[in-house]
């Protein structure tokens, strides 16, 4: 994916800006769930269909300083109080680190994690699915907005972790279907080419 | 892929144990009062009691826990149900606005608002004292309930950041905030149902035992503040405290819902409660007040031995004989109930940078 060099931020998920960037349709598919790290979730979870947002709009480009990563997906319309719709932008850490299991104890990724309702973005070393840890929130926000069911979010982060990972995977997250942690959507690696 | 949830992974494992005799307690709430003005008065908190009195039969807290799933089986983990905000209920904030300065006092009265969420449909003690049975012979007890630091920890073990471990040193299941992400399998494979969340702070959140208390030798405040001198606190394993007699040597103090598998660590001495009353209110000494199939729903048939035990001794004392296991429940000395445990916190030295500090007008404003 061409990550355009743009003159000004495009933090903005409506931007205008954002209409010139060409984009890609990224293939999701539900986190296996043999790689779910407790024998609760996989015991919870081996009959009940989850990780079912099929994929996401994915558009990136950067100013030299940060690296803006539109995610677009349809949202499912039931609302549930307890949990709640999120999306993931994934970084590799080097060539083993696996995107769709968010990780693994030897290759971690890293995860800037964006969740309806919560304030600010978490940015995790994922060391398998839903297997995460802090890092600590340095330089790395997010915006998000909501039409025609359909969410948009931009991540901002440095431009330099996403060239150092060369690469981004996407996480989606279902809330009407109680998703998180591993119980989700992701997509493999998608290679990324700087302006 | 399992790692151990025990913290560190060596040295000898101990296990902090609380007794608690129902036949005692009056339901007053000081234990879950006391507990909440010490951990959970920070925003996000306002619904969370991490000790808890209910009267039972009742469908208890959060609205019916004990048909939510959770558990072991064999082993392994069963399914649960993460319970919700409104399941829990409670937390309310009032109409002291209206109420006191909006001129209607005279004609609103005082009352939780409704958000339309359902908070206000239920509470930490919603069916107080309805109980079951009827008249003359109706019954209740109260049951106190907190995090049983269960044995086997299944919260623990379902979470995927490894945030929730057990001591070892005390057997204390404890979760690092920090790295909790709010996930709440833990909610749902607690059998108890006692993890609470906060929404505020997206952490899920349970009682820690009192830990920085019994670090400095001061029992839990739940056990302080009984007046009902009902609620031992001390090591399972400590063969000359009461606990271990109670639990492992005269088999009068027994676990809740010890078929859900995981070990818990709080035990109750179960309710005798008075006679039943015939038709004619003579008193009818063969039949138990309260449903011994009740009893054994909540304890198990272990809980006819210990309210069988507990007869007999009381049969021995009213024949002149004494009994060791009735002056162990009596507790003469308020301080035999907290083993090693003793130390008063108002003699405690606290910290530089907890000295309450006064409240006034900022310097500077
Ligand atoms: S009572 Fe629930 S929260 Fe407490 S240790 Fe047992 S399973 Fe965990
Ligand atoms: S403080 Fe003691 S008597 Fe009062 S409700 Fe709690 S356990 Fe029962």
């Amino acid at each position: 994916m061409q990550v355009r060099k743009v003159d000004q931020a495009l933090s903005d998920p409506g931007a205008g800006g954002w209409d010139a960037v060409a984009g890609e349709k990224v293939a999701l598919s539900k986190v296996p769930i043999d790689a779910q790290p407790t024998e609760y979730i996989r015991v919870k979870w081996a009959g009940l269909p989850y990780g079912e947002t099929a994929d996401a709009d994915v558009k990136a480009a950067h100013d030299g300083t940060n690296v803006f990563v539109r995610v677009e997906w349809a949202k499912d319309s039931e609302p549930n109080a307890e949990f709640h719709d999120a999306s993931a932008v994934m970084l590799a850490s080097g060539d083993s680190s696996a995107a769709n299991t968010m990780g693994s104890t030897d290759a971690p990724v890293q995860l800037w994690l964006w969740q309806d309702g919560l304030d600010g973005v978490r940015n995790l070393d994922g060391t398998g699915p839903g297997a995460f840890a802090n890092r600590g929130t340095n330089g790395i926000s997010a915006q998000a907005s909501s039409a025609d069911g359909r969410w948009a979010v931009v991540f901002s982060g440095p431009t330099a972790d996403a060239q150092a990972s060369g690469k981004l995977g996407v996480a989606i997250w279902n809330g009407s279907n109680e998703e998180r942690a591993g119980i989700g959507a992701t997509s493999d690696w998608v290679a990324l080419e700087f302006d | 892929m399992t790692t151990s949830v025990i913290h560190p992974d060596s040295g000898p494992m101990r296990q902090i144990a609380m007794v608690f005799d129902l036949n005692k307690c009056m339901g007053c709430q000081a234990c879950s009062v006391g507990c909440k003005v010490l951990w959970t008065q920070e925003a996000g908190e306002e619904h969370e009691w991490w000790m808890t009195v209910n009267t039972q039969p009742g469908r208890g807290t959060p609205r019916d826990w004990e048909t939510m799933g959770g558990g072991l089986k064999e082993g392994h983990p069963v399914p649960g149900h993460q319970p919700e905000r409104a399941e829990f209920g409670g937390g309310w904030e009032f109409n002291y606005d209206e109420v006191f300065y909006g001129g209607k006092g005279n004609k609103v009265h005082l009352q939780p608002l409704d958000k339309g969420d359902g908070t206000t449909e239920w509470g930490m003690n919603w069916d107080e004292d309805q109980g079951g049975g009827e008249y003359p012979n109706a019954y209740y007890f109260y049951l106190p309930r907190l995090c049983n630091h269960c044995t086997r920890p299944v919260c623990a073990e379902a979470c995927p950041t490894g945030a929730m471990y057990k001591r070892r040193e005390d057997g204390i299941v404890l979760r690092n905030e920090d790295t909790c992400q709010g996930f709440r399998f833990c909610m749902e494979a607690c059998p108890y149902k006692k993890i609470y969340f906060n929404y505020a702070r997206n952490v899920a959140q349970h009682c820690i035992m009192c830990f920085p208390r019994l670090e400095e030798g001061v029992a839990p405040v739940c056990a302080r503040q009984c007046p009902g001198r009902l609620a031992f606190v001390g090591y399972l394993d400590d063969e000359d405290g009461p606990i271990h007699k109670l639990v492992n040597e005269w088999g009068v103090a027994i676990p809740l819902h010890a078929e859900y598998g995981t070990g818990p660590n709080i035990f109750y001495v179960p309710p005798l409660a008075p006679y039943r009353l015939n038709d004619d209110f003579s008193i009818d000494e063969e039949t138990p007040r309260i449903p011994p199939e009740y009893l054994e729903s909540l304890f198990g048939p272990k809980v006819h031995t210990a309210l069988g035990k507990i007869r007999s001794e009381l049969d021995k004392v009213r024949g002149g004989g004494t009994s060791e296991i009735l002056e162990t429940l009596i507790v003469y000395r308020w301080l035999d109930l907290f083993g090693p445990f003793t130390a008063d916190p108002a003699d405690l030295q606290r910290p530089p940078e907890s000295v309450p500090v006064t409240l006034g007008t900022p310097s500077g404003a």
